[in-house]
C-alpha cells in the first residue's frame, strides 16, 4: 500500500511564519531603521520545543534514526527586507528549522505537496480546512493558555472523525451538513491515518510513563462506542493512546485548556458545533 | 442505514427517528452546568482489586498488558455501582415527569488510567446498561482540572490522595470504601446519608469538642443555638439533591419520591441536635430523616437504612458503617483529619 513509502524518513510538518512570528512586530521592524528581530510567538516556540524533545529523545535511543520531526516554514508574501528578518529571528532564537520556503499565496498548496509535508499546521481553522479539503493533512496549532513547555509534545486526534463509520458520516447530510463538509471528514480521516501510523511508530520507541510524546482522542459528539471504535481503528493503525475524552456534546474548550494539546485533528469539525441547535 | 447512527450520534438523533425502537436509544446528556454532575472513578464503580494488585506488585506494563488481554470481559461492579445505578432511576423518573429539562444527573467517568484500559471501561459500561456517556481518561495526570471543566457536583474515588487533593480545591469528594458484607439496597429510591458536623457543616463544633471536650461542646452549641454553623464540603450536594426533589413535589410525588436523605449525626436530639437542624432550616434545607444518635455507633442504624451512599469525616464511622454493609465514604475534611486511624487502603498509592 502507499502507507509503505512513508514509514522512514522525516516527520515534516509546515508552519506559517505569521503564526511563527509576530506580524506587529514584522511590521515595526520595516518601519524603523533598527535590527531587531521579529519576536516569535509563545504558541509556536512551544511547539517547536516540544518538538525538539521528541527528537533528541529518538536520536537518544538511536543515533541514526531517520523517522524524526522536521518543522519547515513558510512564508507568503514577503518582501525583501522581512525576509531576511525571518531568517535571522530563526538563527537567533535558536529555533530549529529546516527549510524556510516563500511563496506566492496560490502558491502554497503546491508547496506543501512538492515537499511531502506530512502535516500542515495553522492557528487559521478555515485554512486547515481548506487544505485538508485537498487531501493534505492539516491540524491546528492549538492556543496554549501559558508558556509553559510541558516537556512533552501533544497531539489530539478527533475520535468522531475517526470513529464514525464511513456509513455514518454518509447520513451526516441528514443533519444538514453539505456535501463539501462530509467530503473533508473523510479526507481527514485519511489524513489522519498517514500521520497517525508514523507518529505510532515513533510512540512505541518510548514507555507508558515519561513519554515525550503524548496521543489523545477526544471524541466531542459521539457515543462512547464512538470513541471505543476510534481506539480500536487507531490501535490498528499502530498507534495506541494515552488519553480519551468523551464529551458527549459538552463544551470542547474547558476539556482543551486542561489538556494543552500543541495539535489538534478536528478534521474541519468545528463547524459541527453550530448543530448544537438542534439537539 | 439509520441503525448505526442511532447508536453512534445518539446526541443529533432522536428527535429525527424517535419512531423506531431502536435497543441502543438514548437521550442527549444534559449541559454540564445545567445538570448535578456526578464524577466517579474506574476503582470506585467497578470491582478492579485484581488489577490493582498487579499494578502494585508487577508495575505499570504488566498492568496495562493484563487490562488489554481481558478486554472483552467485563469488571465486577464496585462499591459505587449500587449508588450509580440508583442515580440512573432518578434521572428516568425525571425524564418522564420534565422531558425537556436538563436539571437532571449526569455521570462522568473520571479515571486516571491510560487509554489502554478504555475499552474494557467501554465494554463494562456496556455490558450493564450504564448511562456513563462522558468520561475523562488522563492517563496519569491530575483531574483536578477536569472536574472543574465538568462542575462536578460530587467526586467519588477509591483513592484517598485524589480525593484529598479535590476537597482543598473546594471540590465536594469522598472515599468509596467497600462494604464487608452485600447489602440489598433499593433499586427505585436513592437513598443518601451524611453525617453533619465537617460534611454538611463545617467543623468550628468538632473543632471545641477536641479542645475542650464534650461538656464545653454542648455548653457552645445551645448557646449558638440560632448561629447556623458555616458550611461542609457536602452541603452543596445535600442542596443540589434537595433541588430534585422539589421536582418531584411539584408533580405531587412527595410520598413516593424516588430520592430520600438522611441526616446521622452523633449529636443528641435533647441538646447540640437543634443547632443542626436550625442550621439546615436557615439554609433553606432538610433531609427527610434526622437521626441523633448521642454518640451511639452509626453502624447498626444504617444497617436499617440501607442507604447507597453514606458519607463522614471520621474513619472510625466509616469503618464501622462499612463493616455492617453500608457503602461508606469518607471525606477528608477538617480537624478530624488530624487524628485518623488510617487504615492500609487510605496509605495506598494508585493510579486510579
Amino acid at each position: 500500500m502507499e502507507d509503505e513509502k512513508n514509514h522512514t524518513g522525516p516527520l515534516m510538518i509546515a508552519l506559517q511564519y505569521n503564526d511563527l512570528f509576530d506580524l506587529d512586530s514584522i511590521s515595526a521592524m520595516t518601519a524603523s531603521t533598527n535590527t531587531d528581530d521579529a519576536v516569535p510567538k509563545d504558541r509556536a516556540v512551544t511547539f517547536i520545543k516540544a518538538v525538539q524533545i521528541v527528537n533528541e529523545r529518538l536520536v537518544e535511543q538511536n543515533k541514526t534514526e531517520s523517522l524524526l520531526f522536521e518543522v519547515i516554514l513558510i512564508a507568503k508574501e514577503c518582501s525583501e527586507e522581512i525576509k531576511m528578518n525571518i531568517v535571522e529571528s530563526v538563527k537567533y532564537y535558536g529555533l530549529e528549522i529546516v527549510k524556510i520556503f516563500f511563496c506566492k499565496k496560490e502558491e502554497l498548496i503546491n508547496t506543501l505537496q512538492l515537499n511531502n509535508v506530512k502535516l500542515f499546521l495553522s492557528t487559521d481553522k478555515d485554512d486547515v480546512y481548506e487544505v485538508l479539503h485537498i487531501g493534505i493533512p492539516a491540524a491546528v496549532l492549538y492556543e496554549q493558555s501559558d508558556d509553559h513547555v510541558l516537556n512533552q509534545l501533544k497531539v489530539i486526534f478527533s475520535g468522531d472523525v475517526i470513529g464514525f463509520s464511513e456509513d455514518s458520516l454518509d447520513s451526516l447530510s441528514d443533519f444538514g451538513f453539505s456535501e463539501t463538509q462530509i467530503e473533508t471528514f473523510k479526507e481527514a480521516k485519511i489524513c489522519m491515518k498517514e500521520f497517525a501510523v508514523l507518529i505510532g511508530q515513533m510512540r512505541r520507541k518510548f514507555g507508558q510513563e515519561n513519554s515525550p510524546l503524548c496521543i489523545c482522542v477526544l471524541t466531542a459528539w459521539g457515543s462512547t462506542n464512538v470513541c471505543a471504535s476510534a481506539l480500536k481503528t487507531l490501535r490498528e493503525w499502530g498507534l495506541d493512546v494515552d488519553e480519551a475524552f468523551c464529551l458527549a456534546g459538552a463544551p470542547c474548550s474547558p476539556i482543551l485548556a486542561v489538556v494543552k494539546p500543541h495539535i489538534l485533528w478536528d478534521g474541519g469539525l468545528h463547524n459541527m458545533r453550530d448543530l448544537s441547535a438542534h439537539s | 442505514m439509520n441503525k448505526p447512527l442511532m447508536k453512534e450520534m445518539h446526541t443529533f438523533g432522536e428527535q429525527e427517528t424517535c419512531n423506531q425502537s431502536s435497543p441502543s436509544k438514548k437521550p442527549t446528556p444534559p449541559k454540564p452546568q445545567n445538570a448535578i454532575t456526578i464524577a466517579v472513578s474506574s476503582r470506585a464503580l467497578f470491582n478492579m482489586d485484581r488489577e490493582q494488585d498487579i499494578y502494585e506488585q508487577q508495575g505499570m506494563e504488566d498492568y496495562l498488558k493484563y487490562q488489554i488481554q481481558h478486554e472483552i470481559e467485563p469488571f465486577a461492579p464496585g462499591p459505587a455501582f449500587p449508588f450509580i445505578k440508583a442515580v440512573e432511576a432518578v434521572n428516568t423518573r425525571l425524564r418522564e415527569l420534565y422531558p425537556d429539562s436538563e436539571e437532571l444527573f449526569d455521570v462522568v467517568l473520571m479515571t486516571s488510567n491510560h487509554a489502554h484500559v478504555g475499552l474494557r471501561l467501554i465494554n463494562s459500561i456496556n455490558h450493564y446498561q450504564l448511562f456513563i456517556e462522558r468520561f475523562c481518561m488522563t492517563g496519569g495526570n491530575s483531574l483536578i482540572g477536569y472536574l472543574k471543566a465538568y462542575h462536578a457536583n460530587l467526586y467519588l474515588s477509591a483513592d484517598s490522595l485524589k480525593v484529598r487533593e479535590a476537597i482543598e480545591e473546594g471540590i465536594a469528594a469522598a472515599t468509596v470504601f467497600s462494604p464487608g458484607k452485600i447489602t440489598e439496597v433499593p433499586e427505585t429510591q436513592l437513598r443518601v446519608a451524611f453525617d453533619g458536623d465537617a460534611v454538611l457543616f463545617s467543623d468550628e463544633s468538632e473543632r471545641i469538642y477536641k479542645a475542650h471536650g464534650l461538656d464545653k461542646f454542648f455548653e457552645h452549641e445551645k448557646a449558638h443555638e440560632n448561629k447556623p454553623l458555616d458550611h461542609g464540603p457536602l452541603k452543596g450536594f445535600l442542596e443540589a439533591l434537595g433541588k430534585l426533589q422539589q421536582k418531584f413535589y411539584a408533580k405531587g410525588q412527595r410520598l413516593d419520591c424516588p430520592i430520600r436523605t438522611y441526616l446521622v449525626t452523633a449529636r443528641s436530639a435533647a441538646s447540640s441536635g437543634t443547632r443542626a437542624l436550625k442550621t439546615l432550616r436557615s439554609w433553606g434545607l432538610e433531609t427527610d430523616e434526622a437521626l441523633f444518635l448521642a454518640g451511639a455507633p452509626k453502624g447498626p442504624m444504617l444497617e436499617k437504612i440501607r442507604p447507597h451512599i453514606f458519607f463522614d469525616d471520621q474513619m472510625f464511622h466509616v469503618e464501622g458503617a462499612a463493616e455492617l454493609g453500608t457503602v461508606a465514604a469518607h471525606v477528608p475534611y477538617g480537624i478530624a483529619q488530624k487524628v485518623q486511624s488510617k487504615t492500609a487502603r487510605d496509605v495506598k498509592k494508585d493510579i486510579l
